[in-house]
């Protein structure tokens, strides 16, 4: 599995920082993707309420990210800078269900894609194969 | 956490008479459940019985044909433990899935097994191995062990002492993590050992541990992973919760047999 994140961060001044944001905001949004869902039983109680349940992204769930930037300097500061804060987080969810809904067929896939979600979908475009034929 | 009284034993037959005298009490082993429980409230023992220091409780040894590994042996040493890798490799791989590191250097495979949670590994491999529970008191086939969610056939002082695993000729286990938590979503252990064929499936049950005499039936046949084609789980009876329904669970059972089958085989 290959990730690429590319962004323009106006003049990158600590890059090893910068990266560091990058990695950690694409972990939120591979976990926001596939991972993390807060439930609730019906008497609104949290139901996951601790680690045990909550799934977050830890290292072994993600692979490598190869991050690059294109720099275009901000004009409305000294410095040309732009905020990197939580950019990976931003296409990370996009890209990740995109490639899913790309390999079941279709666009009805919840977030956090679990294993079962993707399962449910994967069910559901064998049906929509049948009553195509 | 709620107070409570803490007494460290010397010897099994120290821990039995401290946990008959304390009455309301627990015994400690690792503790990777029971300390947990206690922080939260969940329980509220007036006395812990502290094993972690009997030695004669800790050990890994092949006596005839027998792997016998000792209630307080952590999961790390079966993991890596030479002789557990050359006996029951499969054993010793499903050790090494257990939660995370620190759960794996404190968690003991008898408090595993005393805890009996349905989504343990341990559980499995027992009844996949057609193990023995040796206690303080008597010895108990693991068929007659596991009696329902945490709850198991020993008595109130009655103390694991040794799990007697036979060497199968084959073994495997595969297991479906649960993302968060790392317990088993779905597990399944498949054995051979001359004709007796098991399969034991954790993780998926309503009741914990449980064999599927269809595929051990298949499997008796033909010990492969082919032979579980078309064999299916019915969603009945098996766990639905937030993590995953009966019918994922069954479809699970179905793949990770095959799994499991292949990687004995």
């Amino acid at each position: 599995m290959k990730w690429t994140a590319i962004d323009d961060f106006g003049i990158v001044i600590n890059p090893m920082i910068v990266e560091g944001q990058v990695h950690g905001g694409i972990a939120q949004g591979v976990g926001q993707a596939l991972l993390e869902g807060a439930v609730y039983d019906k008497h609104g109680q949290l139901v996951t309420g601790s680690y045990m349940d909550y799934c977050m992204p830890r290292a072994d769930n993600l692979p490598s990210f190869n991050v690059d930037y294109v720099v275009t300097k901000c004009p409305s500061n000294p410095l040309g800078i732009k905020g990197c804060g939580e950019a990976g987080a931003i296409a990370a969810p996009v890209a990740v269900v995109n490639a899913i809904t790309n390999a079941v067929g279709h666009e009805d896939v919840p977030m956090p894609a679990t294993p079962q979600a993707v399962w449910a979908a994967v069910q559901k475009s064998a049906k929509l194969r049948k009553a195509a034929e | 956490m709620y107070k409570f009284a803490y007494h460290k034993a010397k010897n099994v037959k120290d821990a039995a008479a401290l946990l008959k005298k304390a009455g309301d009490s627990k015994l400690l082993a690792g503790g990777q459940t029971l300390i947990p429980t206690l922080k939260l409230r969940l329980a509220g023992p007036a006395a812990l019985v502290d094993i972690g220091g009997v030695k004669e409780l800790s050990g890994i040894a092949l006596k005839g044909k027998d792997l016998v590994i000792g209630a307080m042996t952590r999961h790390a040493e079966v993991a890596t433990s030479k002789v557990v890798r050359k006996a029951i490799p499969a054993l010793a791989a499903l050790a090494e899935t257990i939660g995370d590191p620190a759960v794996r250097n404190q968690g003991t495979i008898g408090g595993s097994i005393a805890n009996n949670d349905p989504a343990a590994d341990y559980p499995a491999a027992c009844l996949g191995l057609g193990a023995t529970i040796v206690t303080s008191k008597r010895k108990i086939p693991a068929d007659k062990f596991f009696k329902g969610l945490f709850e198991t056939a020993l008595g109130d002082d009655e103390i694991i002492t040794e799990v007697h695993f036979p060497v199968p000729k084959s073994a495997g286990y595969a297991k479906f993590p649960n993302p968060a938590s790392r317990y088993a979503l779905v597990g399944v252990f498949v054995s051979r050992n001359g004709s007796d064929v098991r399969v034991a499936v954790t993780g998926a049950g309503e009741g914990g541990v449980f064999r599927v005499a269809e595929m051990e039936k298949a499997l008796q046949k033909d010990f492969s992973a082919k032979a579980l084609d078309g064999i299916a789980v019915k969603p009945r009876g098996l766990n639905s919760d937030i993590h995953a329904s009966a019918e994922y669970r069954a479809h699970l059972v179905g793949v990770m047999a095959k799994r499991a089958a292949a990687s004995a085989a």
